[in-house]
């Protein structure tokens, strides 16, 4: 990516985007507003909102993410460098990834007491058995021309793995990671939706507990500035470590 | 770096490889049979057709595959079954340069000697010599896609010549780049070779650049026989023309054969 691309003003992104909230205005002049509120009342509601909440939600986010992507990482080399562990292994990601989001949160409500830890499994349950698929797809992905090159220098195991199966793997990672992050956000939602006190899925129990149309509204246009800005950042590693790519 | 005494040598004796296809499980004889002596120091250009099994030959050399039948031996040893014993003795050049995209060339270059555990100064030091003494001094620091083909080749070649290997395989490795360019490349090949006293073997489905070499030239038929060992240190000089036309007629009258049609399954 050349310079000139990398730092293009979003125009496409920005006139469709002020397009839709010009709509929703005009919607808001004929629709009642505990259907559709207005963007004052939405602008309103923001500036009472409890924004230690969003970091909570976000800490949750990011902590079990790394949680998540080092147990997908650890056992898709496992199952990388074993045959058999992949064959008795993958069944059972298929299961864990069959199972609906909702059956995951019954069961943590049953399982665990600590509201931290129903949400911190529920999230890492539903995001790790990604990061392993995506990370073990990559590695039986990498090219048998680059693989017999290296071989022809007699690598042992561990440098064949780092000097070309973990380099060749990152970006199907970054994308693992953007994949993930946007599942994240919408899960740990739901999750904190069952027993916490604490984060942006609590506000939104309680906005709807209130019948607050325009804080349910705001607590959402939150969650997407929040999902934007997350990949914003995702955006600028790929670009950095990635910078090799044509 | 230390020179194991005949480690470049190669030995093949009743060589045989057959494949067998995926889903059918029919046999595809690759190699046929092969017997011939490779010197320590040798350059050695095989020349034949679309497969008459040179690749799966060099991939034996290399030991990324196994004999079906019979034995490919370097300085002694099996390439296949004594794997670690060739590690730092033994480099390729492919078709295409299989470069790392994400290492820059003279990251690129330095990867072998990583491999082999020498400290990073040494590393920096050889890598930036062999770049120089190719011209490509000023690109050290381009990666892959911001250099041209020839560029990227000659990066590859780097990579094979830093560890300064007592045998030196090339795949095909100038046949889809310009005249002009594969003939620079095949010319810094050679001298590279003959100056570091390498054992060097390129295949090749060109004639001309199996002649350019200068060398030994084995010519191949389908399925992987030996239909000639020419060297051309012995042949007289101005009789090339002859020795071309004599070649031609060997690879046709091969083609033509019905025995060994293009598939070349197995027969036995």
């Amino acid at each position: 990516m050349n310079k000139d691309e990398a730092f293009r003003f979003p125009r496409e992104m920005v006139i469709g985007l002020l397009a839709l909230a010009v709509a929703w205005q005009i919607l808001s002049l004929f629709v009642p507003p505990f259907i559709v509120p207005g963007w004052q009342r939405i602008g309103k509601s923001l500036l009472t909102l409890r924004m230690d909440f969003v970091l909570v939600t976000l800490a949750r986010v990011v902590a079990a993410l790394v949680v998540s992507f080092a147990l997908g990482l650890g056992v898709a080399v496992l199952m990388y460098a074993s045959t058999p562990v992949e064959r008795y292994g993958r069944p059972l990601v298929r299961l864990l990834m069959a199972v609906p989001v909702v059956c995951w949160i019954l069961f943590a409500v049953l399982w665990f007491k600590w509201v931290e830890l129903r949400i911190a499994f529920v999230l890492v349950v539903v995001c790790a058995p990604v990061f392993l698929v995506d990370i073990l797809d990559a590695m039986r992905g990498v090219s048998k021309d680059l693989r017999d090159m290296l071989r022809s220098f007699r690598p042992t195991r561990a440098q064949l793995f780092t000097k070309l199966v973990l380099p060749a793997t990152l970006p199907a990672m970054l994308t693992s990671w953007k994949i993930n992050l946007s599942l994240a956000i919408r899960v740990v939602t739901i999750a904190e939706l069952v027993g916490a006190v604490t984060g942006i899925g609590y506000g939104l129990v309680v906005a709807q507990e209130l019948f607050s149309v325009a804080e349910v509204f705001a607590w959402t246009l939150i969650l997407v500035v929040l999902l934007f800005g997350a990949e914003a950042v995702l955006t600028r590693v790929e670009e950095r470590l990635l910078r090799w790519r044509v | 770096m230390a020179r194991v005494r005949g480690a470049g040598a190669i030995e093949v004796s009743g060589l045989r490889k057959v494949f067998h296809q995926t889903g059918t499980g029919e046999a595809v004889v690759a190699i046929e049979r092969l017997d011939f002596v490779i010197a320590q120091g040798d350059i050695v250009a095989i020349v034949g057709q679309t497969g008459c099994g040179k690749s799966t030959f060099l991939n034996i050399v290399i030991g990324l595959d196994r004999p079906t039948e019979g034995r490919v031996a370097i300085g002694g040893h099996a390439p296949y079954d004594d794997f670690e014993r060739f590690r730092g003795l033994l480099a390729t050049v492919f078709q295409q340069d299989r470069l790392l995209p994400w290492r820059t060339a003279i990251d690129n270059v330095r990867l072998p000697l990583e491999l082999l555990g020498r400290d990073a100064g040494e590393q920096l030091a050889r890598a930036r010599a062999i770049l120089d003494r190719l011209g490509l001094g000023r690109f050290e620091r381009a990666y892959p896609h911001e250099l041209s083909g020839g560029m990227r080749q000659r990066v590859a070649l780097a990579r094979a010549f830093v560890i300064e290997p007592a045998l030196l395989l090339a795949d095909e490795a100038f046949g889809h780049l310009d005249e002009v360019t594969a003939a620079t490349l095949r010319r810094t090949f050679i001298d590279l070779a003959r100056t570091e006293g390498n054992t060097a073997v390129l295949v090749t489905h060109q004639l001309e650049e199996a002649i350019d070499m200068g060398g030994r030239i084995l010519v191949f038929g389908r399925p992987g026989r030996l239909l000639a060992d020419i060297d051309l240190r012995t042949w007289p000089a101005g009789s090339v023309g002859g020795l071309r036309a004599e070649i031609q007629r060997m690879l046709q009258d091969n083609a033509a054969d019905p025995r060994f049609g293009h598939s070349a399954k197995e027969r036995a």
